[in-house]
């Protein structure tokens, strides 16, 4: 079989950073090929090639029998590729017809040609048997169906290769299927599909074929048949880790923070639990299931009009983010980039941010003070980073997102409130952040985590509160639970096995 | 297992969709100040007075489009007024040389397009913030506007350049007429051509006009041109009409026009607004003053009301998006 797309010893340099060195990638049709590695192994930079964001400095991308030399991605989806980006990129304001035909509207005569726009447009999604109304905008659809056109607008080129980069990352679980069962249909036709993706569960899933990057190098490529999640893992991270850490056993102590019968109409209802000192205490939920917003709750970003919260002991009742920093709470956001990195900042500018009272003497700011902590962060949370004087955006996903973390520590509060601590971070940082949340609750700190990564709260935690609905339908302890038992209890198809709504007995 | 995704649902009322669509709203806004004027003024309904209104409101009317395409490319242009007076000074000039009148001011609408090329190739080219750039050639035009005339006014200029500025059909200025005729044009091209719709794409997500193929700086360079030269068509009319060329001229307007944009549904942030919203948005700022004037309301507290309808309209907006949002 001809390849439809082929990377021939393609190699690529920013400055003194080498991103790529001498790849060799083919991909078939009608097949589904995962490209895997770490943050920062080069698949963005593959990715960048066959779209035509950028160009090699060496090597050659070859699609169909021409060489082709993308000048911009305008030639690249003239020579029939696709992506889909891992942030959508959709405009808001216009019409679903409007943004799968952007940047080639159907047209007559230099105007656009609406009626025949909106009909081609609902002929795309039809193939996908999803009810979208093309006339709406894309800012009054849910996220899933935003993602769905998204696909559609890649295969309105009538694309032969579609790239998919983290196209799962704004899915549920249940969504996830759906989409697989597009990427089927896709398949079926000819289509050649490059996945790129961190969830290793779905890709054992829907590809036929793996290649694994690191360095910027191709370590291997496998069937996916022939293959298993561990020699992957393995050779993602360059040496034997396991996917399956080995549980310590904390010491738990008495209870950090209570909440009784909290509630906000609309948001969350009835919520009566508590964090212990030294324990990891897990929100569970899908998408819409409200899990971190109760995690904004406690955080004092929204403050419960009903019931009541207990830290340390003493009553909580936060009206800002501010007020629950006072009290000992730290909040680690979802949205590095934009709710919790200063990008532009420098490593010890972010680190000094939540903490300006603790570098503080006579009004003065603590430079020195500031930089040997942001020194002993880099050393304990093993940063990849020049210093603490290197601007945070210059740094790999996981590594900033071990900033933020480190960012938060800082400030050493009594209770540590997380909402999805390992978003789109690669498994040597997700493995190194698990490790250093649990040395924290080791010396008595609790927290609770808030994550759409099942899998992540059984590692992690103690104990697991399934949210659905803004509500606490069951407790689970991890040990005697596994993924696929939490996600029917999350979606309600299963109910939740002895639910302990009263929190745990003291 | 069912696929799971849905599109989400519409739970606005029929009400708030038409409150939503600035136009309607603003044609309200601008009839209820109609009839109201009509009682509280005997002067305010007369042929005389909507003359007036309508030559008033030509510069900023026209130079309102050009503004309204920037914004809801995500930028805007802070020299249109400079480019007006600076087109303005320079027909006069060369009238004065000898020039034939065509000639005249197709040098001036020249002058106006580089303006808007430069504009367009700070932004782009170099990336330079918009509000830096323009602000940077608003002081350059109006600066070489001045150099040119010393300051003074030019005057003296041969009777046929006058014509148009003067000239009436159907019992309304031409200028109206122009003017009009130019809105429909232009809101018809934004809404349906191919072209056009790419500067919306650019305003919502420049990144991603950009993966979808499109050519944004290009985009960017002919919105900033286009502006440019209108705002220099702005100024041909208006020595027209002055019979002078005026240096001075449109200090303070390109404020102003962006405040009717804004008022008429464009945003800042891009993506946003038509063409139509926009002119209303001169309109409603244009009866206002007008209104105020006929009852002899102080020029400095017209100043007042104006920011404060600004500021009002915008919170209005933002509060109903939350709502919906």
């Amino acid at each position: 079989m001809t390849p439809l797309l082929e990377l021939t010893a393609a190699s690529k340099s920013f400055g003194p950073t080498r991103a790529l060195t001498e790849l060799n990638f083919q991909l078939l049709p009608g097949e589904v090929h995962a490209l895997v590695g770490e943050n920062g192994a080069g698949k963005s930079t593959a990715l960048g090639l066959m779209y035509g964001v950028i160009a090699p400095d060496t090597g050659s991308v070859t699609v169909g029998s021409q060489a082709q030399q993308f000048r911009s991605t305008a030639d690249a989806r003239a020579a029939g590729v696709a992506c889909v980006f891992q942030e959508l990129s959709l405009a808001g304001g216009l019409t679903v017809a409007e943004n799968i035909f952007a940047g080639h509207p159907r047209q007559r005569l230099g105007l656009v040609d609406w009626p025949r726009q909106r009909t081609d447009a609902a002929a795309l999604l039809d193939e996908f048997e999803l009810d979208i109304d093309v006339r709406k905008t894309v800012d009054s659809l849910a996220v899933s169906a935003r993602q769905v056109v998204e696909i559609a607008k890649a295969l309105s080129l009538d694309a032969r290769i579609l790239l998919l980069d983290e196209p799962t990352s704004a899915l549920a679980p249940d969504e996830v299927d759906a989409l697989f069962a597009i990427i089927e249909k896709l398949k079926a036709r000819g289509i050649g599909i490059l996945y790129v993706s961190h969830h290793l569960s779905e890709i054992f899933r829907i590809s036929d074929r793996i290649t694994v990057m690191r360095d910027g190098r191709k370590i291997a490529t496998h069937h996916t048949a022939e293959t298993t999640e561990k020699e992957i893992v393995s050779q993602m991270v360059g040496r034997l880790a396991t996917a399956e850490r080995v549980r310590n056993k904390r010491p738990i102590g008495e209870p950090m923070f209570r909440a009784q019968e909290m509630g906000l109409p609309g948001i969350y209802d009835d919520l009566t639990f508590d964090v212990r000192a030294g324990e990891i205490v897990g929100l569970a939920g899908l998408l819409g299931s409200r899990s971190k917003l109760i995690a904004r709750a406690v955080a004092g970003l929204l403050p419960p009009s009903v019931g009541s919260m207990e830290l340390g002991g003493a009553t909580f009742a936060p009206r800002s983010l501010r007020d629950a920093i006072e009290a000992g709470i730290a909040f680690v956001p979802e949205e590095r980039k934009t709710e919790g990195l200063f990008l532009g900042e420098s490593n010890l500018g972010n680190l000094a941010a939540a903490n300006l009272k603790r570098f503080r003497h006579f009004g003065l700011f603590q430079r020195k003070a500031a930089a040997e902590a942001t020194q002993d962060a880099i050393g304990q949370l093993e940063i990849k980073t020049s210093g603490p004087e290197q601007p945070t955006g210059a740094l790999s996903g996981g590594n900033q997102q071990k900033v933020l973390l480190a960012k938060w520590l800082e400030t050493q509060p009594r209770l540590l409130v997380l909402n999805e601590p390992t978003k789109g971070v690669d498994i040597g940082a997700k493995l190194k952040i698990h490790e250093e949340l649990e040395r924290c609750a080791s010396g008595g700190m609790a927290i609770l985590v808030a994550s759409s990564d099942f899998h992540e709260l059984l590692a992690l935690c103690d104990r697991i509160l399934v949210v659905r609905d803004g509500r606490i339908v069951g407790e689970t302890d991890p040990a005697n639970f596994n993924e696929d038992d939490l996600l029917s209890v999350a979606s309600g198809v299963q109910p939740a096995p002895a639910p302990d709504l009263e929190g745990s007995p003291s | 297992m069912t696929i799971a995704i849905s599109s989400g649902q519409d739970r606005s009322s029929l009400l708030e969709k038409i409150a939503r669509t600035r136009e309607l709203t603003l044609l309200a806004l601008i009839a209820l100040i109609i009839v109201a004027m009509t009682f509280a003024s005997p002067h305010f309904l007369s042929v005389a007075n909507f003359r007036a209104i309508s030559i008033g409101m030509t510069p900023n009317a026209i130079i309102v489009i050009g503004m309204a395409i920037l914004l809801a490319s995500g930028g805007f242009d802070l020299s249109v007024g400079s480019v007006m007076a600076l087109s303005s000074t320079v027909v006069a000039l060369l009238l004065l040389a000898g020039w034939s009148i065509p000639m005249a001011v197709a040098a001036a609408l020249l002058v106006g397009a580089c303006t808007g090329l430069v504009n367009g190739g700070l932004v782009t080219g170099f990336g330079i913030n918009p509000l830096v750039a323009t602000l940077g050639t608003m002081s350059i035009a109006r600066g070489i506007a001045l150099v040119m005339t010393e300051g003074f006014s030019v005057s003296s200029l041969p009777a046929e350049f006058g014509a148009v500025g003067k000239a009436s059909l159907a019992g309304l200025p031409v200028l109206f007429w122009l003017t009009i005729t130019m809105v429909i044009a232009f809101d018809l091209a934004v809404r349906h051509s191919a072209f056009f719709r790419q500067v919306y794409f650019i305003g919502a997500n420049e990144r991603a006009a950009a993966l979808s193929g499109i050519a944004v700086s290009r985009v960017r360079i002919v919105a900033y041109v286009i502006t440019g030269i209108l705002a220099a068509l702005a100024g041909v009319l208006l020595a027209s009409r002055l019979m002078s060329g005026t240096p001075t001229a449109g200090s303070g307007l390109e404020l102003q026009v962006l405040a009717a944009a804004v008022i008429g549904g464009a945003s800042l942030k891009g993506g946003e607004g038509t063409i139509l919203g926009a002119f209303l948005g001169v309109v409603f700022v244009a009866l206002i003053n007008n209104a105020m004037t006929m009852l002899a309301v102080s020029v400095y507290w017209q100043m007042i009301i104006i920011g404060a309808v600004l500021v009002i309209a915008v919170a209005l907006d933002m509060m109903m998006r939350r709502r919906a949002g």
